[in-house]
């Protein structure tokens, strides 16, 4: 089941009233504790952070909402997903998450659009999510196939996917993530 | 006693420290009587300078300086427009006629702010939002979708004062030509507190690792070069890297003054110095981004 938070309702209720401007961190921070409590009473397994109409989103607020709640106990348990960022804010997300060395998947607004990995992830990683994204499940024998690599190269790479939760990993094979 | 402190007849970055030189030592030894009636221009780092003066003299209890207005009826016009007058009633006894509300429009993408909470860093970046887009667009050339930079830009700016200042700030931007410096339209962020200033701000964390060479500058570079925080929540210490990627994407320039030093990123159409250091100690930092528009000539 998939739990989908509108961004700009949590900030309407937070401390800075103001619906459109994601900035400063105390209103990141109240923003990513509606988020925790929301999750808390949920039985999601895929929470989508969705960004439509917000206006602005600051470094130090994209810090406090996205890489700290990824950095959170609660993140450790769901899978996350940001969608319809703009090309700014996708900037201020990647630039907190590689500061961290952390990773999140993204479904762009444009429908067309391929999901895509934000922040830090080496390159095999990022070839192993376009993959899951584009075939589907896969195991590590399939990838390697796929990708012309050699077996532990593609079991490394799933591995890391299913780790930093950019995947769902069960019975040996590798799911994509619910991305729409 | 009171000490005349002459306001440069051109009151910008470059003629700055003429006006820290001219308070004389911090706290000062005597009451102020900042003269400006001889002044014909003001950029926004005069301005929001001149009430750092004010808020850092209140602050320290010491007493209310006098500040005559400048003789001039246009420049008096444009104080008010930019609000300075409405602000600087509390910091300062003011001689001279000046006119009582602001009127007419300015080039102002935002009218000087009093940046205190951080409530007040969403009203600025509220209220440069509103405006900023139709004069980045028009007037520089930006294409509408990059100019969320100037508001993120512009937040952490104003986040660094409440979070690290300890006192009062002020800030305000605005776009106009540089004719001699650079033939060009820039628009020009600035903002300054009274408060404590980075050294004060990062002795106890890192003045250590600097030895020796620990002072303003020291300071100053730890933060804008070395992205440091006196937090030690890794995550700090961004948004001045969010501000060194903006300037860079632009071409832009960016001037931090605290205590008695100036650090620059200097882009090749300026001529500053990197480092300016034994400056005129003047209270708390003073902040100037500088955006040029994008190679077009002066309009």
């Amino acid at each position: 089941m998939i739990q989908t938070i509108h961004l700009h309702h949590l900030l309407r209720e937070s401390p800075s009233g103001d619906s459109r401007c994601l900035v400063t961190r105390p209103t990141g921070a109240a923003v990513r504790n509606s988020i925790e409590r929301a999750l808390e009473a949920s039985p999601c397994v895929t929470v989508f952070l969705d960004f439509t109409e917000v206006d602005l989103l600051d470094l130090s607020c994209a810090d406090e909402v996205v890489a700290k709640f990824l950095l959170g106990a609660l993140a450790s348990e769901c899978y996350v997903v940001l969608s319809n960022l703009r090309e700014d804010q996708i900037d201020a997300v990647d630039h907190v998450l590689r500061h961290h060395r952390l990773a999140v998947a993204t479904v762009p607004c444009d429908e067309g659009a391929s999901a895509n990995l934000l922040g830090w992830v080496d390159e095999d990683t990022r070839a192993a999510f376009s993959s899951v994204v584009d075939m589907g499940p896969t195991t590590a024998e399939l990838l390697a196939a796929d990708l012309n690599w050699p077996f532990d190269r593609a079991q490394r790479a799933l591995s890391t996917l299913a780790t930093r939760r950019l995947a769902r990993a069960e019975h040996g094979a590798f799911y994509p993530l619910p991305l729409r | 006693m009171t000490r005349v402190v002459q306001v440069p007849a051109s009151f910008d970055d470059r003629s700055f420290d003429q006006f820290a030189e001219a308070c004389g030592e911090w706290p000062p030894d005597a009451r102020l009587l900042i003269d400006a009636r001889l002044t014909q221009w003001f950029s926004p780092y005069g301005l929001v300078g001149l009430l750092t003066a004010g808020q850092a003299l209140k602050d320290a209890g010491l007493p209310q300086p006098l500040f005559t207005a400048p003789q001039s009826d246009d420049v008096k016009r444009y104080l008010a427009r930019t609000g300075f007058f409405t602000h600087a009633e509390g910091l300062f006894e003011i001689h001279g006629r000046v006119p009582k509300a602001a009127t007419g429009p300015t080039d102002a993408l935002l009218d000087i702010r009093a940046i205190r909470a951080m409530k007040d860093v969403h009203e600025a970046v509220r209220g440069v939002s509103d405006n900023a887009t139709r004069i980045l667009v028009e007037q520089l050339g930006i294409n509408p979708k990059e100019t969320y930079g100037f508001g993120m830009a512009l937040s952490e700016a104003c986040q660094n004062i409440v979070e690290h200042a300890g006192a009062a700030g002020w800030v305000a931007v605005q776009s106009y030509t540089w004719r001699r410096r650079l033939g060009r339209r820039v628009v020009v962020i600035a903002v300054s507190d009274s408060g404590v200033g980075f050294r004060h701000s990062l002795e106890a964390t890192h003045a250590r690792q600097y030895g020796e060479r620990w002072g303003d500058g020291a300071a100053i570079e730890a933060a804008l070069i070395q992205n440091v925080s006196r937090f030690r929540d890794p995550g700090r210490g961004q948004g001045l890297a969010f501000i060194k990627r903006f300037i860079h994407q632009w071409n832009g320039k960016i001037s931090i003054r605290s205590g008695t030093a100036r650090l620059s990123i200097v882009p090749d159409w300026d001529d500053d110095a990197p480092l300016a250091e034994h400056l005129p100690r003047f209270p708390g930092a003073q902040v100037q981004i500088t955006i040029p528009a994008p190679g077009a000539a002066a309009s």
